[in-house]
């Protein structure tokens, strides 16, 4: 293995005094414009009981007021936070696993590479479609069910197995799209490390808890976090199979869906919808931090 | 951070130009009203997801319009099915809403209150009389005077019902039900004799269901909901009944229009409401179902069938008003509409048109058949849904409908919740 | 020593398998009954993962005559034909359409790729004051719910005069946070040493970027551009709201056409969500050898 050429070109540093700004300043100048000030405006309407066509007026903590009395935003934030624990611990795991039964070169893994990253790139409204059929009372599951002597269940049409329904297709969906950050994290890690447990007498079991985990700790922590912000934010999945109300009587409903049925359309409440917003922002900001200061706990 | 407070700053002047901007021209106020000038310039035309099947239609119509009014030019532009709320909001708030556009009532309400819908009362009063009165009415506002949009197509249909299951239930397949209680008996008769596989109906009751089975829905001002009064709390409780009895499909309460549409392709479901388009969907979706389709009249407890208005509306703030207007006009005058019936079984809302013999002589076909009886319903149909029942307030009613159902809420008490959601959004929505 | 290098050659030249031998990315040998576990599992989640998206590839070769809402459902066509990606190609212009997603994607790959790398790195490596105010600003900008912003995206757009362009397609996820923060994260897993060995030779910091850091990080590189060329792809709502002019449209909002205003054909619509992810698939699989060809060039053994 060699290491790579060392440039000897210039003993001249020509370091450019501002290249650190240099370097992030596309980054931070396209986010800056098209993500946090838009999201800026969003943090000002939340304080304004402005709809989609007619101005605003500041109304100060009105909304929030009114969030804490709407059922349906307890509902929603209950549903959210229901998702992230059901979701994130099969997300970090999972794809790890798959990403390691993907790793060796056998013959035709490039097929199986392949093939298992398809969910990701299906369109969610096709993938919604498709899993609403194959859980439907009729459905394919369903059939399955009924000849081992199950007997049929309402995947489709009670409110905790829909939620349940639309994690699984959230997982499902997610497989391949976390298993390629493992496959290149994994890419990194020194083959001699396994080679030097083996040798030691671990099995795989002791060689995947040993030598993998902590390798690719630091990724598993961005996939934590990743995920658990996406499932906090979770709308399409809970909108396609739940419908657009949120599944019987809204109970399915997520804090996303309602932040697009309240303020969305043309009579949308711009105002309230943006509060519902900026909720969102709080809890997935403070996620992030439980996630990062877990993973600072268990690196000392 | 040093940005935020410049951010902050920047944040406020969108907020401040934006309503400006979409709120330009108080509503019908008169000052691009005038209708009266030359027709000439550029105006852009949007239509709703018509160009896949309709690109020589519209390109024609265009051409001729152009060849008449020369110095015309006009830039068609057609937007996909989904998202189309969410274009025109976008539109209609960041000031770039297209000359003339195809609209359906619901959306014309908000933008003729933010003033962005010209009143056709006062540029285009004069072509009333072309249109059918209803079809006319259907773009009125309550609590504003004028009409916002010129009336397009309608759309009618009888409800369609699967023989094959109706015989195996012993029910007979060629007496469909004629009223709502003979539809809830052969619903509830239908689950008995299947016990529970087959349900009769897959979807709750939608306000325009309320509005066919006779509820007042809104009071006379058009200021608040009414549909919480003893036959709209009837018509739950009957519904209520078949829940139980899965004569309701379970997945109702989570059904759309599509997947109930796909429920009786497949036979889960015996009847569901149509159009005279869907004969040929089944026709070539669902083969097996078309040999034993059953075609009956909608059923409606007021004389009036329910229909759908298409709408072609023009931007208050058009340069072109003269010719925005005309265009929207030559659209939907009698000629292009009758001439667009023949395209697509749709149904003209031109006064006269329906009497055309296309729509009155039968010719022993199933689509022939539905399309007569249909052109015939329609000259007294009503659009149901009031203009201002928004997204929103249909989630509530949905919602609280499917308390009732579950059992969670007496049918009185999800009725009188839905009605004060929906006044509350109605006071919001200004 | 490269993966590839070994197994190809087994895979591709009928003259080397005559003696089996199979290898793990080590070098060293595979047990036949591991061998049959792995196959076993590879075709139990393959089972799963792409089962569902046969059944559409199924509806879509299905006749005009055939029922595709048969009760129990025919998983194969019965005469299977390609006439409804005929129908897709004679109802829209699918060549155009695919043609504006292709420059839309392709250049918010490049867009990503490069200003991802960059920021990525300098969140990584370089040592200025700021660097956590940037670090957290896009960690916020991960966290904005972009539902609730759309509009007043399109609003700054049209300031911009970019409404109803590609590149007003583009700007705003041209440099995505998300993918800043993987290169960050793929950076700071680099051992230090060699950088700095670059360092005292006097090697500037772009050279140190190009020269030694990017090429360590490839397989990372790989996954944005993957993510960037498929969130570009696959975006529906905000395309459809700053474009307006149909000539513009991309693959995403046309197939949408397919769903018709007064009836829709699952047929069509089937041929449609195939065409519209194939190219993906394909990608893809062109791609996913990088992430393991960057442990052969790039990797930093210390």
């Amino acid at each position: 293995m060699a290491s790579p050429t060392v440039p000897r070109v210039s003993r001249v540093r020509r370091q450019l005094p501002t290249s650190p700004w240099l370097f992030a300043a596309p980054g931070l100048l396209i986010t800056g414009a098209f993500i946090l000030y838009p999201f800026v405006s969003t943090l000002v309407n939340a304080f304004t009981d402005r709809r989609t066509l007619i101005p605003g007026q500041f109304v100060g903590l009105a909304n929030f007021r009114e969030l804490l009395g709407d059922e349906m935003f307890w509902i929603g934030l209950r549903n959210s936070t229901l998702y992230v624990l059901g979701v994130v611990p099969a997300l970090v795991v999972l794809p790890l696993l798959l990403a390691l039964l993907v790793q060796k070169n056998i013959p035709g893994i490039t097929f199986f590479r392949s093939a298992f990253y398809t969910p990701v790139v299906a369109s969610i409204v096709v993938v919604g479609l498709i899993w609403v059929w194959l859980l439907d009372e009729r459905g394919l599951v369903n059939s399955l069910l009924e000849a081992i002597g199950v007997g049929r269940v309402g995947f489709l049409s009670d409110q905790w197995l829909l939620l349940l329904s639309a994690m699984t297709v959230t997982v499902w969906k997610g497989l391949g799209y976390y298993m390629i950050i493992y496959l290149a994290a994994l890419a990194n890690v020194p083959p001699e490390l396994h080679e030097a447990a083996a040798v030691d007498g671990a099995g795989p079991v002791r060689r995947f808890l040993n030598v993998t985990v902590p390798a690719v700790r630091s990724t598993m922590v961005l996939v934590g976090a990743l995920s658990s912000v996406a499932a906090f934010k979770v709308f399409s999945e809970v909108y396609l199979m739940a419908g657009p109300s949120g599944g019987p009587a809204g109970e399915d409903t997520t804090l996303v869906m309602l932040v697009q049925r309240t303020g969305t359309g043309l009579t949308g409440r711009v105002g309230y919808a943006s509060a519902i917003s900026v909720v969102v922002f709080v809890v997935t900001v403070a996620l992030m931090l439980l996630v990062l200061r877990a993973d600072r706990r268990d690196e000392s | 951070m040093p940005v935020s407070r410049r951010a902050l700053a920047a944040a406020f002047a969108v907020c401040v130009v934006l309503p400006l901007s979409a709120c330009g021209s108080g509503g019908g106020d008169g000052i691009a009203a005038d209708a009266s000038g030359k027709v000439e310039g550029d105006i852009t035309f949007q239509t709703w997801n018509l160009r896949a099947n309709f690109k020589e239609y519209f390109e024609g119509l265009i051409a001729d319009f152009e060849k008449k009014y020369p110095g015309t030019d006009v830039k068609w532009i057609d937007q996909p099915a989904e998202g189309y709320a969410d274009k025109i909001s976008a539109d209609a708030a960041g000031g770039t809403l297209p000359d003339v556009v195809n609209v359906s009532p619901d959306l014309v309400a908000p933008l003729a209150k933010a003033g962005l819908a010209l009143d056709l009362d006062k540029a285009a009063g004069q072509y009333e009389k072309e249109y059918l009165e209803g079809a006319w009415a259907s773009h009125r506002i309550p609590g504003m005077t004028g009409t916002y949009a010129f009336p397009w197509y309608l759309n009618t249909g009888p409800l369609f019902y699967n023989k094959s299951l109706f015989k195996e239930a012993g029910l007979d397949p060629d007496q469909p039900p004629k009223t709502y209680g003979e539809v809830f008996d052969a619903a509830l008769k239908m689950a008995e004799e299947t016990d529970g596989e087959v349900a009769t109906l897959a979807n709750v009751p939608t306000i325009e269901d309320f509005g066919r089975y006779g509820v007042e829905l809104m009071n006379e001002e058009g200021t608040a909901f009414t549909f919480n009064d003893a036959k709209g709390v009837e018509l739950l409780a009957r519904y209520k009944e078949l829940y139980d009895a899965k004569a309701l499909d379970p997945q109702a309460l989570t059904a759309t229009p599509e997947s109930s549409g796909k429920k009786f392709l497949t036979g889960a479901v015996a009847m569901n409401p149509g159009s005279a388009l869907d004969l040929g969907n089944f026709k070539k979706q669902a083969p097996n179902l078309y040999k034993n389709i059953g075609i009956t009249d909608q059923i409606t407890s007021t004389g009036h069938v329910n229909m759908y208005v298409m709408g072609v509306m023009v931007n208050a703030q058009t340069k072109r008003t003269p010719a925005a207007v005309a265009f929207a006009h030559y659209v939907t005058d009698a000629a292009h509409q009758m001439s667009f019936a023949k395209q697509v079984a749709i149904f003209p809302s031109t006064a006269g048109s329906l009497d055309d013999p296309y729509f009155t002589k039968e010719d022993g076909t199933d689509e022939t058949r539905v399309r007569v009886a249909a052109a015939k319903s329609l000259k007294n149909a009503v659009n149901y849904t009031p203009v201002l029942f928004s997204e929103q307030m249909k989630t509530e009613l949905r919602n609280e409908v499917a308390k009732a159902l579950q059992g969670k809420e007496s049918p009185k008490q999800a009725l009188d919740n839905a009605v004060e959601a929906c006044n509350r959004l109605l006071q919001q929505q200004g | 020593m490269s993966v590839i290098e070994k197994v190809r050659p087994a895979a591709s030249r009928p003259a080397v398998t005559r003696e089996p031998r199979v290898t793990d990315e080590h070098g060293r040998r595979i047990r036949v009954w591991e061998l049959a576990l792995r196959y076993l599992l590879l075709l139990a989640v393959l089972a799963l993962t792409v089962g569902p998206f046969l059944w559409q590839l199924s509806t879509s070769l299905k006749g005009p005559t055939e029922d595709i809402f048969s009760s129990p459902p025919k998983f194969l066509p019965g005469d299977p034909t390609l006439h409804n990606y005929e129908r897709v190609a004679d109802t829209i212009p699918v060549w155009d359409y695919a043609l504006n997603s292709l420059k839309v994607a392709t250049a918010n790959v490049v867009t990503n790729c490069v200003g991802a790398a960059l920021a990525g790195y300098a969140l990584a490596r370089l040592r200025y004051r700021g660097r956590r105010v940037a670090t957290v600003v896009f960690i916020l900008a991960m966290l904005v719910p972009v539902e609730g912003i759309i509009i007043a995206q399109f609003t700054t757009m049209r300031e911009l005069g970019l409404n109803n362009t590609l590149i007003g397609v583009v700007l705003p996820g041209c440099v995505s946070a998300l993918n800043v923060l993987l290169m960050r994260n793929a950076f700071l897993n680099l051992p230090y040493e060699i950088e700095e060995a670059a360092y005292v030779d006097g090697a500037n910091v772009w050279q140190r970027f190009l020269r030694i850091a990017l090429p360590s990080v490839k397989g990372t590189l790989a996954v944005v551009a993957i993510f960037a060329f498929m969130g570009a792809w696959d975006d529906f709502l905000w395309p459809l709201i700053v474009l307006s002019d149909p000539s513009k449209f991309t693959l995403t909002i046309g197939l949408n056409y397919l769903h018709g205003t007064f009836a829709n054909d699952e047929r069509l619509v089937a041929a449609g969500t195939v065409i519209a992810v194939a190219p993906l698939i394909a990608l893809f699989a062109c791609l996913q050898r990088y992430f393991f060809r960057g442990v052969g060039e790039g990797a930093v053994k210390g």
